[in-house]
């Protein structure tokens, strides 16, 4: 039986207070949030690492010519895509619509006055309602971007050196956390870490090149469409896909609706929809089945709680963020339940 | 509480290392690594120290990989019969078919006195053959060698036992006509 005398024991317990106080300390502020992306990326882009020490580069080189690259893409983001976005952000928060969304506004309008007008909508304007949602939508995206303007260049210059060093010194950290482990429980611990690696890694790049793919598919679809906005919507699809069950729909409703609203033709709609089932099926038939190796099973229920905490306490990210997350916390207590049954500690 | 989490400095790292590479070259499974290969084992090797009667692993857990004492001395017994079976020092190792097949222990391993002890696990030298392939072929290429020559060891033991066994059927039928 485990007591509380046992200096062993106590030890542990001692770290695991730690390791709580740690986390809920993190969670107070947004470092949580930039340490979970770097320690995602580090994951993520580990078996990169691995391969180009195995062609005799050293960790640490290996380590800056990731962090290098990085830069440049970030670098070459900004001054490409940032117009672009910024173009269709400003777009959506002036809340103009095209001649052809009026007509069909109008229409709508018609249905909505003969057909509900015992509903109380006979008198609602729709094209003014479309202006100011549009609106507020984009001014709050704008908002976000102009409030939050040091929070995200900390968070461009932060997450890469995080991520620098995290790869740099996995091997170090990795021991030193090892290092600190009571003697009993040391071979267990490893057990566990091994386990856990080898689950999460699978899982976590899995994700990560389903959503790259799914984002890009629907980048390059949405352009081709002439859907406008492509270029945050695109990439919103992809991060969306992370969400099992609810992802897919996040990522191709709001795409359908402007694609309705800026053409004013249901078939806009339509064509969207097809583009969308097409990469549900492309995602299910093809990209997961080659990149998912494997999946933690998460309850329909669980996940919707989990993106609505999520949501909660850090908005956007946060729910993006919630799924692995918790198919992280899924994979530590189960194979901490199953690896605890093989050993047997007194 | 210090100790938790400062770091403890060697007197003298590099002569420990030192000390550590001769120890690691001397075993079977190293034997074939230079000093660069060998110094990419010392570097995923876990350091970890004993207190007398302190236990190492348990017979029946499962079997993550095998250790070396650098210095001290441990006692192999086992559970089922309450047998010491053997008694390890300085420069030996145990549990180094783990290694290879992740099997539960054999027998419980109990620090006989104040032992320094490095693990050396399946995970770490599974990272290293994807990092240094090179190393990771010579150390499996030792640990193989190792099991052959187990493996002879045991055949011929089996073949030993057989032969007084078959010597001993023999030996009533002879006697009878007497």
């Amino acid at each position: 039986m485990i007591t509380f005398r046992d200096p062993s024991t106590r030890k542990m317990l001692l770290l695991l207070t730690a390791l709580v106080l740690i986390v809920l300390l993190c969670a107070i502020g947004g470092i949580a949030q930039m340490l979970i992306i770097a320690l995602l990326l580090a994951y993520i882009l580990d078996p990169l690492v691995i391969r180009m020490e195995a062609r005799g580069i050293s960790r640490t080189a290996a380590a800056t010519i990731i962090l290098l690259t990085m830069t440049a893409l970030i670098v070459i983001g900004i001054i490409t895509v940032v117009p672009a976005l910024k173009a269709q952000m400003v777009g959506m928060s002036s809340g103009e619509s095209s001649a052809k969304t009026d007509l069909a506004l109008a229409n709508l309008q018609e249905v909505v006055r003969t057909k509900m007008g015992w509903l109380g909508f006979g008198d609602i304007d729709l094209k003014v309602k479309l202006a100011e949602f549009k609106a507020s939508f984009g001014k709050r995206i704008v908002d976000f971007i102009v409030s939050d303007f040091v929070g995200i260049v900390l968070a461009l210059v932060t997450i890469p050196f995080l991520m620098f060093f995290l790869i740099k010194d996995a091997l170090t950290l990795k021991k030193g956390l090892i290092r600190i482990v009571p003697n009993r429980y040391f071979e267990f611990s490893l057990d566990l870490i091994h386990k856990m690696d080898q689950q999460l890694g699978n899982y976590l790049r899995g994700q990560f090149i389903d959503a790259v793919s799914i984002g890009t598919l629907a980048t390059i679809g949405l352009g081709a469409l002439g859907v406008p906005y492509f270029f945050l919507l695109g990439p919103f699809s992809g991060l969306a896909n992370l969400i099992p069950y609810v992802g897919p729909f996040a990522g191709g409703i709001p795409s359908m609706i402007i694609a309705v609203m800026e053409n004013g033709d249901l078939s806009a709609g339509g064509n969207v929809a097809l583009l969308f089932l097409g990469l549900k099926l492309a995602d299910d038939l093809c990209i997961q089945p080659l990149s998912v190796s494997s999946s933690v099973h998460l309850h329909p229920a669980l996940v919707l709680a989990t993106c609505i905490i999520g949501g909660n306490l850090f908005g956007l990210i946060g729910m993006l963020l919630s799924v692995p997350v918790t198919g992280f916390i899924k994979v530590v207590i189960t194979e901490s339940v199953q690896t605890l049954k093989a050993y047997r500690f007194s | 509480m210090k100790g938790l989490f400062v770091k403890k400095k060697a007197a003298h790292p590099e002569q420990d290392d030192a000390e550590l590479l001769k120890v690691l070259k001397a075993l079977p499974v190293f034997e074939n690594l230079d000093r660069r290969e060998l110094a990419a084992v010392l570097r995923i090797l876990h350091e970890r120290e004993y207190q007398p009667d302190e236990v190492v692993f348990r017979e029946e857990e499962p079997g993550m990989g095998m250790y070396i004492i650098q210095k001290g001395r441990v006692m192999i017994r086992s559970e089922k019969g309450n047998l010491l079976l053997a008694e390890l020092g300085d420069g030996a190792f145990f549990g180094e078919i783990s290694l290879l097949d992740a099997s539960p222990r054999s027998a419980t391993v109990i620090a006989k006195e104040k032992s320094r002890i490095f693990g050396f696990f399946q995970p770490d030298l599974y990272g290293l053959i994807e990092r240094n392939p090179t190393a990771g072929v010579k150390i499996v290429l030792g640990l193989s060698r190792l099991v052959c020559e187990r493996l002879r060891q045991t055949n011929k033991r089996a073949y030993d036992f057989n032969e007084a066994l078959q010597q001993m059927r023999q030996a009533p039928k002879q006697e009878k006509p007497a």
